[in-house]
């Protein structure tokens, strides 16, 4: 499972982390049942606070993405929507792009500047 | 949020993994007490210390393979590879980016397997399964070798932290 993470981007840490496990659901890299890394072996690799992490693990569980076992830490508790409608929409946006004259860098900062 | 000091990455990729092998620990097991059955006289009780020794012994053994063998977890970005075997998550260890010259994703065979973790003065071995494996160079000539679910991606998690 990969994590990324920018600290100077305008989305708070949490969010950036919940997104990770999001994507990580979506794709199918974290199946259900999967256990993630305990929130102070993450926040010491991300450069982030433990509680960071537990913020986000939260929010998930609050989702119904996670849940909580006492002493068997976070595990997936369901599959999240199928990345599959995403890269469906990204395809038409680049077509609809490539007819507008619009290449890669256009659209990336048309995507920026609506997010 | 932590604070970075300046001149410190902003931006963190980070790869975390891990690697249960419950059939090893079931094998494991099951050829412990065949070992144990095995060796009882016919004419022996449960009770004799020929037998309760041996018992004792495996069941140490099986449960030293279940803490630190039957589990991997690693974590490689900028601090490093930081590896965490067994159920309990020890023993650790952390190679620091600094102490690794090289990684790289090896095929393991299965009889390279060390299925639990192997120490030699050369070598670290952790590895539960046979396949595309995570292998470390490090600059004082050992070799670190662990199994993990995606070492093309903990390869480069490290490679890309290096870069800074």
């Amino acid at each position: 499972m990969r994590w990324t993470i920018d600290h100077a981007s305008r989305d708070r840490l949490q969010d950036q982390i919940a997104s990770c496990v999001r994507r990580g659901v979506a794709s199918g890299e974290l199946p259900v049942g999967e256990q993630l890394p305990p929130a102070a072996e993450l926040g010491i690799a991300l450069s982030v606070d433990r509680n960071t992490v537990l913020a986000a693990y939260r929010d998930l569980r609050d989702e119904g993405v996670l849940e909580f076992r006492r002493g068997r830490g976070a595990r997936v508790a369901a599959a999240g929507p199928a990345l599959s409608s995403v890269t469906e929409a990204a395809e038409k946006l680049i077509a609809v792009g490539t007819k507008l004259g619009l290449g890669t860098n256009d659209l990336i900062r048309l995507i920026k500047d609506l997010t | 949020m932590t604070s970075l000091p300046i001149g410190e990455p902003t931006q963190y990729a980070v790869y975390t993994g891990r690697t249960t092998s419950w059939p090893m620990v079931a094998a494991t097991s099951a050829g412990a007490l065949l070992i144990v059955l095995m060796g009882k006289q016919p004419d022996s009780t449960w009770s004799d210390l020929v037998i309760v020794v041996p018992l004792i012994l495996v069941a140490i053994g099986v449960l030293a393979e279940v803490l630190t063998g039957s589990s991997v977890r690693a974590t490689a970005g900028p601090n490093g590879l930081t590896v965490h075997w067994g159920l309990i998550g020890w023993p650790r260890c952390t190679y620091r980016l600094d102490q690794i010259e090289r990684a790289e994703v090896v095929d393991l065979p299965w009889w390279r397997v060390s299925y639990g973790l192997w120490w030699t003065p050369k070598r670290t071995n952790c590895t539960v399964r046979s396949g595309p494996t995570l292998r470390l160079s490090l600059r004082n000539q050992r070799t670190v070798t662990i199994t993990v679910p995606e070492p093309a991606a903990a390869v480069a998690a490290l490679n890309e932290a290096s870069v800074f």
